[in-house]
């Protein structure tokens, strides 16, 4: 069973210009904790996961992943060989 | 209704989620050495404030009483950096603290009961081994409804140890009071400069 579970908060975070603090406020939690998923020393709760994909308007499974996020250019634009 | 049934924070948990996250005590406790030294320090002025009265009693002078008001305050500035390095995980409530929070609280306390458990036992057998190994000398506490009676033949043989009870007693709860403040400021991980703008 994986004990690490992968997110891309840091860079879904960085790109809608959302702070630490602001995300922290809307879903619940202290702005630490936002940083502790970010690190990946914390993974959230199932009910947590659900309110910070909510806030950005995004399924869970674009922010949380069991399995290592590819960079997001190598999606959008494909890796060139 | 009231706000232990509906689990909202009341105007008193508001007021002290805001004192524990002031930054003022941040450089205090900015580094891992740092928050070392003020547990160290904390430790020191816990046990000799909690000795104080003691040595006051047995040598029958104030002058201890007047340490101990003297260390009152250190221990409230060294007691206020340990809170804000946690950020009040053991002061808060819980329906203040999140999911996170709550979780290293739990882990705080339980290191923290193991650890005291593991200090009350090495106590109990240093006092043991202290008292001769022969237990104590006239009756199972002494002669008195206390234990007054000398103890043993090693050396606290001449100690009554009716005059211990107190002391120990003492010791053991600062100990249970006071280990889980500790064991969080050992714990407190360091926050990244950029934790509280990015």
């Amino acid at each position: 069973m994986s004990e690490q579970v992968h997110n891309r908060l840091s860079v879904v975070r960085a790109e809608r210009k959302v702070s630490r603090q602001q995300l922290a406020a809307a879903v619940g939690v202290h702005y630490q904790t936002i940083g502790y998923i970010e690190r990946g020393q914390y993974n959230p709760s199932l009910d947590l996961a659900l309110r910070v994909a909510e806030f950005f308007g995004l399924p869970v499974e674009a922010l949380f992943s069991l399995k290592p996020f590819s960079p997001l250019t190598d999606e959008v634009y494909g890796r060139k060989q | 209704m009231s706000a232990r049934q509906t689990g909202e924070p009341t105007a008193y948990d508001r007021r002290m989620l805001a004192l524990m996250n002031r930054e003022e005590a941040r450089p205090f406790h900015a580094t891992a050495g740092r928050r070392r030294a003020v547990v160290g320090a904390h430790l020191a002025l816990s046990v000799l404030g909690g000795a104080a009265p003691f040595v006051a009693e047995a040598t029958g002078r104030t002058w201890p009483l007047f340490v101990l008001l003297g260390l009152l305050v250190p221990w409230c500035l060294a007691t206020g950096v340990l809170n804000s390095a946690t950020r009040g995980l053991l002061e808060l409530r819980g329906r203040v603290l999140d999911e996170r929070q709550r979780a290293e609280r739990d882990r705080v306390l339980a290191r923290a009961h193991r650890l005291t458990t593991l200090v009350l036992l090495a106590a109990a057998l240093g006092a043991v081994a202290a008292g001769g190994l022969g237990g104590f000398d006239g009756g199972p506490l002494g002669d008195g409804p206390l234990g007054d009676g000398p103890l043993g033949d090693g050396p606290l043989g001449g100690v009554r140890a009716g005059s211990l009870l107190l002391p120990a007693l003492a010791g053991a709860l600062l100990v249970h009071w006071l280990m889980p403040l500790w064991v969080a400021g050992l714990l407190v991980r360091d926050e990244p400069a950029d934790e509280r703008e990015a």
